[in-house]
C-alpha cells in the first residue's frame, strides 16, 4: 500500500515538475512534430526544452519510422537495408487533398500544366505569395520543377516520375548533387540511431530541416529557419551580467 | 629510549609553561583554528561550494597560499646553507630555528592542499603499494614526494640537533651533516617542482614560461627570510636568546639581492609578454590593467610592486637596513608584496581568460578566508610551539639531567654547553 | 507488495533519531507516502554524511557504531575502500558497478542500471563538427545534460558543451587611420581591433530571440578525447585515463578533486562538482555507465565521454542526435566508411590547438 502512495506520489510530482510541452518539434519548428508519451517504464519516446519545445533526446530513435527505400543513384554506399525514415506525408496537413481534390490530373479542368511561372489560386498564399517571385531558385525555377504536374501528391524526378514526400532527396538532389552526395554519405545533414556504418539510421530528409519554400532567411541566408537559442549557461559566481563579453576585443591597444 | 622520553616529556613541559601573552597569542590562534575546524566541517559535508571558486577560476586562496608557502619552507635554506657551508657563526647558532620554520611551513602547505582537495577523504589513493601515485609523469606526485621528504629531512636534523644539545652529547657529522646537505639542494627542489607544477601546464599561458623556476626561488627567498628576520627580531626582544646582528645583516643581505632579482625578472616578464601583447598575454594584462572591465586585481598587483620597490630601496640603503625598525618595515613589505605577487597575482590571472577565452573574475568569500586564516593560525601555532622549545634547547633551560646513577657519567658531560664545533 | 514496503518501514523505525536538514527528522504520524519520501532523503543524507564524515574518523566510526547492521553503510565503506575501476578483476568490477545501481535505484527511485561495457575491438572513436553548419542554437549542450546527469539548477549548474559566438567582424572606412598615430594608422591600422572569425575571445552568455545571428559565427566547444591527453599526465592518482577505444573517462570514486587536469585542459573541457550534483529524480537518465554518466558526488572532477554509455552500446552521443542542422558527427576512425572518416577523407579538418600536443580526436570542418 505504501509503495503505491509512494508510487502516486512521485508521478505526481514527477508530471508537476517535469512540466513540458506535450507536443515537440525534432529539427525545426512546423516539420516533423512528434507528441511525447512513455514508451516504457521510466523511457519517454522524446525528452524536450522546456524553454523552446525542441526534443532534445530521443528514447527510441526508431520510432515511427519506415525504410527509407531505394536511392536512384547505382553506387551509392550507404547501408540500405538500416536505413529508415519518418514519413513526412502526414505531416503536410493539405497534402491527400491537393491530389484528389484540386489537382487530380483532370482537374482543375483548362489549367495548364506546364511550367512557365504565373499566379496561383488564392489556395496557395500560405505557401508563396508572388509566385512569379519564388525565392528557391530566384526566378530559375518554378513549382512544377519540382511538384508533379498531374500528381500534386507527389514530387518529380528528372524523367517526370512522380516521387513520394517521404523521399525529397531524390527531387532535391537533382540541381544539389553536392549536397546530395554528402547527405549519402552522411556528411550533410542529420542522422540518429547506431553510429557504426553498418548501423541502422534514421535519416532527416532534406525537409524535415529546410522549408524548400522559403529557403532564404534574410541577410543571413543559411538555409536554415531562425531557431530560438536554449538558455545560456550560468555565470560564474559573483558575475551578475554578460555586459563584459561585448567589450573591446583584441590584444588591447597598441 | 629513556632519554627520549625524557626529552619528550621535558620538551612538552617546557612548552606549555609561559607568560599571559604566550597565552594570549595561542588562545589567539585557537580562536581562527576554530575557524579552520568550521570551515572543514562544511567543506567535508557540502563540498566546496560556499567556496568563490569557479569550473573558470578553481584554484584561488588555497593553492595560492600553498604556493607561497612552499617558498618560506624553503628559505630555511637561506639560514643553513651560510650556517654549513661557510660557517657564519651567529647563524650557525640559530640555524635550527630555521628548520623549526620550514617544518611548520611545508604543514601549512599541507594543510592548505586538504583544504583545496575536492575529496581530502581519499588521499589514500595517493599512497604508493595501496593506491596509484602517477611517478614519473604527474608533477603533483613529485611535489607530494619533494614537500613530504623536505618534512622529515628537516624534522630529523631539527629534532636530532636539539636532541643532541638537550642530552649534551656530540652530534655524530657523519650522520648530521650528510642530512644537512641534502636538505639543502632538497630545498631547493621543493620550490623548484612547486614552479613546475604550474609553469608545465601549456593550457595556461601566463604560466607556461621557463622563467619560473628561478623567479619561485628568487621571491622566496626574499619572502621566507624576511619572515626569519622578523622572527629573529621578535626572539630577540621577547626571549633571552639573542642572535647576533650579523645574522640578521646576512639575511637582510639576501633579501636585498633577492627581491632584486625577482623585480628583475617581473620587469623581464612584463617587457616579454606586453611587447608583442598576444593572446597569450591577457592573463597578465588582466592583472596588471584589468581587462573587459574587470579590474579588481589591478589595485592588489600595484600595491605588490610598490611594497617591493621600496622594500628594496630601504634594504639597497646600507644606513637604512642597519637600521632594524626600518629595516623590520622592509621586511613586513617584501612579505606581503610577494604574498600578493606569488599567491593570487600568479595564480588567479593564470585562469583569466580560461583557455577558451572566457573572462571572469574571482571573490573569495568569507568561509574561504576564514580557513586560509585558520590554515595559517595552525602553522603559526606550530612555529610558536616548535621555536618555544628550540629556543629553551638553545638556552639551555631544557636539558638533561641524569636521574639514574648508572646515567650519571654521560649526563654529566651533557649538562655543560654543547660544543658549537658543528 | 507488502514486502519492500516492510522493509522501508523498519529502516525508518531504526532511523528514527536521525535529523535531515531538509526535512526535519523522520517521525511516526504522517502520510505513509511523505514518510517513505522522507525516508528516502533521509537515506541519502545519510549516505552523504558517510561518506563525508569517512575523513573525520572519530565521528566516521561513531556513526558507523550506530549503523553497523546497515547495508547502507556497507555500501558506503565498500564504495570508500574499493579500488581503481581500470585495475579491478572483472569480478570486483562487476561487484562495484552492482553496488553502484542498488545505491542509484534506492536513491532515485527506479530501476538505474551501470554498465561495464568494454571497449570494442577496431573502434577508435572519432568526432567531427562542422562549424560553418553551426547555428548557435545550444541544443547539444542541452541534450548533454539530459544524457549525462550533470547538475542543473540555480545552485550548480554543469554543461559539458560550450557554444561561444564570434564576429565575422567589421571594417570601415572611416576607421582606417583611427589607429596609431592617431590620423595616420602607420604603425596600426585603425581597423585592427575588430576581431573576425574563429578568435579566442568569444561570447559564451548571448542570448538573442533567434538563432543564427546576423555577422555571426559559432563555435561548440567540449572534451576533445585527446589522443595526447594533458589531463591524463597531470593526474597524481591516475583516475583519469585513455580507453581503448578512445575517450578519456574519470572513476569518479577513485578522484581526489585536486582539479590538475583542469589546469592542464587546453580546451576547458572539466568540471568539478563544487557540492553534491543537483540532479531531480525525474529527470535522472537511468541507462548509465560506470566511466559515463552515472551520478557523480561532490568533490569529484566530470567531463564528456563520448556518451561511453551509448556509443559502446552503439547509438550516436546525445549530442550528435541533438543537433537540428547535422554539424555534429560521430564514427569510428578506423573504418574508412564511417562518417568522420569520409569527413576528414574528402573535406577540410583542423584540430582545436594542435600546438598544445595534444592530438584530438574532435574535429571540425567545414563544406
Amino acid at each position: 500500500m505504501k509503495t503505491t502512495a509512494f508510487l502516486l506520489l512521485c508521478c505526481v510530482s514527477a508530471s508537476s515538475v517535469w512540466a513540458e510541452p506535450s507536443k515537440c518539434f525534432e529539427s525545426r519548428k512546423g516539420a516533423s512534430e512528434v507528441k511525447q508519451r512513455m514508451i516504457g517504464e521510466n523511457l519517454p519516446n522524446v525528452k524536450c526544452s522546456p524553454k523552446t519545445g525542441a526534443v532534445l533526446w530521443w528514447g527510441d530513435p526508431f520510432d515511427g519510422t519506415v525504410p527509407m527505400g531505394d536511392m536512384p543513384i547505382a553506387d551509392a554506399d550507404y547501408n540500405r537495408g538500416k536505413a529508415v525514415v519518418k514519413p513526412r506525408s502526414d505531416k503536410v496537413g493539405l497534402l491527400p487533398l491537393c491530389g484528389e481534390t484540386c489537382h487530380t490530373g483532370v482537374l482543375p479542368s483548362g489549367f495548364p500544366v506546364n511550367k512557365n511561372p504565373r499566379q496561383l489560386a488564392l489556395m496557395h498564399e500560405a505557401i508563396a505569395l508572388d509566385a512569379t517571385k519564388l525565392p528557391h531558385g530566384r526566378g530559375a525555377i518554378w513549382c512544377l520543377d519540382c511538384h508533379h504536374p498531374k500528381e500534386r501528391n507527389k514530387l518529380i524526378d528528372h524523367r517526370d516520375n512522380p516521387v513520394s514526400f517521404d523521399q525529397p532527396q531524390i527531387m532535391c538532389g537533382k540541381c544539389h548533387g553536392e549536397v546530395y552526395r554528402d547527405w549519402r554519405d552522411g556528411i550533410h545533414g542529420k542522422r540518429i540511431g547506431e553510429w557504426a556504418s553498418t548501423g541502422t539510421k534514421r535519416w532527416f530528409v532534406c525537409t524535415e530541416c529546410h522549408n524548400p519554400h522559403n529557403v532564404q532567411h534574410g541577410e543571413r541566408n543559411r538555409g536554415i529557419a531562425d531557431h530560438q537559442p536554449e538558455p545560456a549557461p550560468a555565470l560564474p559566481k559573483g558575475i551578475k551580467t554578460a555586459d563584459h563579453e561585448r567589450r573591446q576585443h583584441g590584444a588591447g591597444r597598441h | 629510549m629513556d632519554k627520549l622520553k625524557k626529552f619528550a616529556v621535558d620538551y612538552v613541559t617546557y612548552v606549555v609553561k609561559g607568560s599571559p601573552v604566550f597565552y594570549a597569542w595561542i588562545a589567539f590562534l585557537c580562536l581562527l583554528i576554530l575557524g579552520l575546524l568550521y570551515g572543514t566541517f562544511l567543506h567535508a559535508t557540502d563540498g566546496l561550494r560556499y567556496t568563490g571558486l569557479t569550473d573558470q577560476v578553481h584554484d584561488g586562496l588555497y593553492l595560492a597560499n600553498f604556493v607561497f608557502l612552499v617558498g618560506v619552507a624553503a628559505a630555511a635554506v637561506t639560514i643553513v646553507f651560510p650556517a654549513y657551508v661557510y660557517h657564519h657563526q651567529a647563524l650557525h647558532k640559530v640555524a635550527v630555528l630555521g628548520e623549526m620554520l620550514a617544518i611548520a611551513a611545508v604543514v601549512m602547505c599541507m594543510l592548505f592542499i586538504v583544504s583545496h582537495m575536492g575529496r581530502p577523504d581519499r588521499l589514500w589513493h595517493m599512497l604508493p603499494i595501496i593506491g596509484i601515485y602517477n611517478i614519473p609523469h604527474s608533477m603533483l606526485a613529485w611535489d607530494t614526494l619533494v614537500l613530504l621528504g623536505y618534512l622529515i629531512l628537516n624534522f630529523v636534523g631539527g629534532f636530532y640537533y636539539l636532541y643532541k644539545k638537550y642530552t649534551g652529547e656530540p652530534l655524530n657529522n657523519k650522520f648530521y651533516l650528510p642530512l644537512i646537505y641534502v636538505s639543502i639542494v632538497w630545498a631547493l627542489s621543493i620550490h623548484t617542482v612547486t614552479a613546475f607544477l604550474l609553469n608545465t601546464l601549456p593550457a595556461r599561458p601566463m604560466w607556461h614560461h621557463s622563467m619560473m623556476p628561478i623567479r619561485f626561488i628568487s621571491t622566496a627567498f626574499s619572502a621566507g627570510p624576511a619572515l626569519i628576520i622578523l622572527i629573529f627580531l621578535i626572539v630577540r626582544t621577547r626571549t633571552r636568546l639573542w642572535i647576533d646582528n650579523a645574522a640578521i645583516d646576512l639575511l637582510a643581505t639576501i633579501v636585498t639581492y633577492c627581491l632584486g632579482l625577482a623585480l628583475f625578472l617581473t620587469l623581464s616578464e612584463v617587457v616579454t609578454s606586453l611587447y608583442a601583447n598576444t593572446e597569450h598575454a591577457h592573463g597578465l594584462y588582466y592583472l596588471m590593467f584589468g581587462k573587459h572591465g574587470f579590474t579588481d586585481l589591478v589595485p592588489w598587483f600595484w600595491g605588490s610592486v610598490a611594497a617591493n620597490i621600496v622594500a628594496f630601496v630601504i634594504l639597497l640603503t646600507p644606513h637604512w637596513r642597519k637600521n632594524y625598525r626600518l629595516l623590520a618595515l622592509a621586511c613586513v613589505l617584501a612579505f606581503s608584496g610577494i604574498w600578493v605577487e606569488k599567491g593570487m597575482g600568479l595564480l588567479v590571472p593564470g585562469f583569466i581568460p580560461t583557455p577558451i577565452g572566457e573572462f571572469t573574475q574571482y571573490f573569495p568569500t568569507t568561509l574561504e578566508i576564514l580557513v586560509t586564516l585558520g590554515n595559517w593560525a595552525v602553522g603559526f601555532f606550530i612555529l610558536t610551539v616548535l621555536l618555544k622549545g628550540a629556543i629553551g634547547i638553545l638556552l639551555g633551560d631544557i636539558r638533561y639531567v641524569a636521574t639514574t646513577p648508572e646515567m650519571a657519567t654521560s649526563a654529566s658531560a651533557g649538562v655543560v654547553t654543547a660544543p658549537e664545533s658543528v | 507488495m507488502a514486502a519492500p514496503g516492510q522493509v522501508r518501514r523498519k529502516h525508518v523505525t531504526n532511523k528514527e533519531k536521525i535529523c535531515n536538514p531538509e526535512g526535519g527528522c523522520t517521525c511516526a504520524g504522517q502520510a505513509p507516502g511523505a514518510a517513505a519520501a522522507e525516508n528516502i532523503s533521509s537515506r541519502r543524507n545519510f549516505l552523504k554524511s558517510t561518506s563525508m564524515l569517512s575523513l573525520n574518523s572519530l565521528l566516521g566510526t561513531a556513526a558507523l557504531m550506530t549503523m553497523s547492521d546497515d547495508a547502507q553503510a556497507n555500501t558506503a565503506w565498500a564504495e570508500w575502500f574499493q579500488g581503481n575501476y581500470r585495475l579491478m578483476s572483472d569480478e570486483e568490477k562487476a561487484r562495484a558497478r552492482a553496488r553502484l545501481e542498488r545505491r542509484y535505484t534506492r536513491e532515485y527511485g527506479k530501476a538505474v542500471t551501470v554498465d561495464g561495457t568494454p571497449p570494442q575491438e577496431g573502434v577508435l572513436m572519432g568526432y567531427a563538427l562542422n562549424i560553418k553548419k553551426c547555428i548557435g542554437c545550444r541544443r547539444c549542450a542541452k541534450a548533454c545534460v539530459e544524457e549525462n546527469n550533470t547538475s542543473r539548477g540555480k545552485d550548480q549548474e554543469i554543461e559539458w558543451i560550450r557554444v561561444l559566438k564570434m564576429e565575422k567582424g567589421e571594417f570601415s572606412q572611416e576607421k582606417m587611420n583611427q589607429g596609431y598615430p592617431e590620423g595616420l594608422g602607420i604603425q596600426v591600422g585603425g581597423n585592427a581591433y575588430s576581431p573576425a572569425g574563429v578568435v579566442m575571445e568569444g561570447e559564451h552568455y548571448y542570448q538573442p530571440k533567434a538563432v543564427p545571428e546576423k555577422d555571426s559565427v559559432y563555435m561548440p566547444i567540449a572534451c576533445m578525447q585527446c589522443e595526447k591527453p594533458p589531463c591524463v599526465k597531470v593526474c597524481p592518482v591516475r583516475t583519469t585515463y585513455r580507453e581503448a577505444d578512445g575517450p578519456v573517462v574519470i572513476d569518479y570514486n577513485w578522484c581526489i578533486g585536486c582539479r590538475m587536469c583542469m589546469s592542464a585542459c587546453p580546451y576547458w573541457a572539466r568540471r568539478f562538482n563544487w557540492s553534491d550534483p543537483n540532479l531531480p529524480k525525474e529527470a535522472m537518465n537511468p541507462v548509465t555507465h560506470y566511466l559515463g554518466n552515472r551520478p557523480r558526488m561532490k568533490g569529484v572532477v566530470e567531463k564528456c565521454t563520448f556518451c561511453i554509455q551509448r556509443t559502446r552500446k552503439g547509438r550516436y552521443p546525445a549530442c550528435v542526435e541533438a543537433c537540428p542542422v547535422g554539424a555534429r558527427k560521430f564514427g569510428n576512425l578506423l573504418d574508412p566508411n564511417s562518417e568522420v572518416s569520409r569527413i576528414i577523407a574528402r573535406k577540410h579538418v583542423f584540430r582545436l590547438k594542435v600546438e598544445q600536443n595534444t592530438f584530438p580526436k574532435f574535429f571540425y570542418f567545414m563544406d
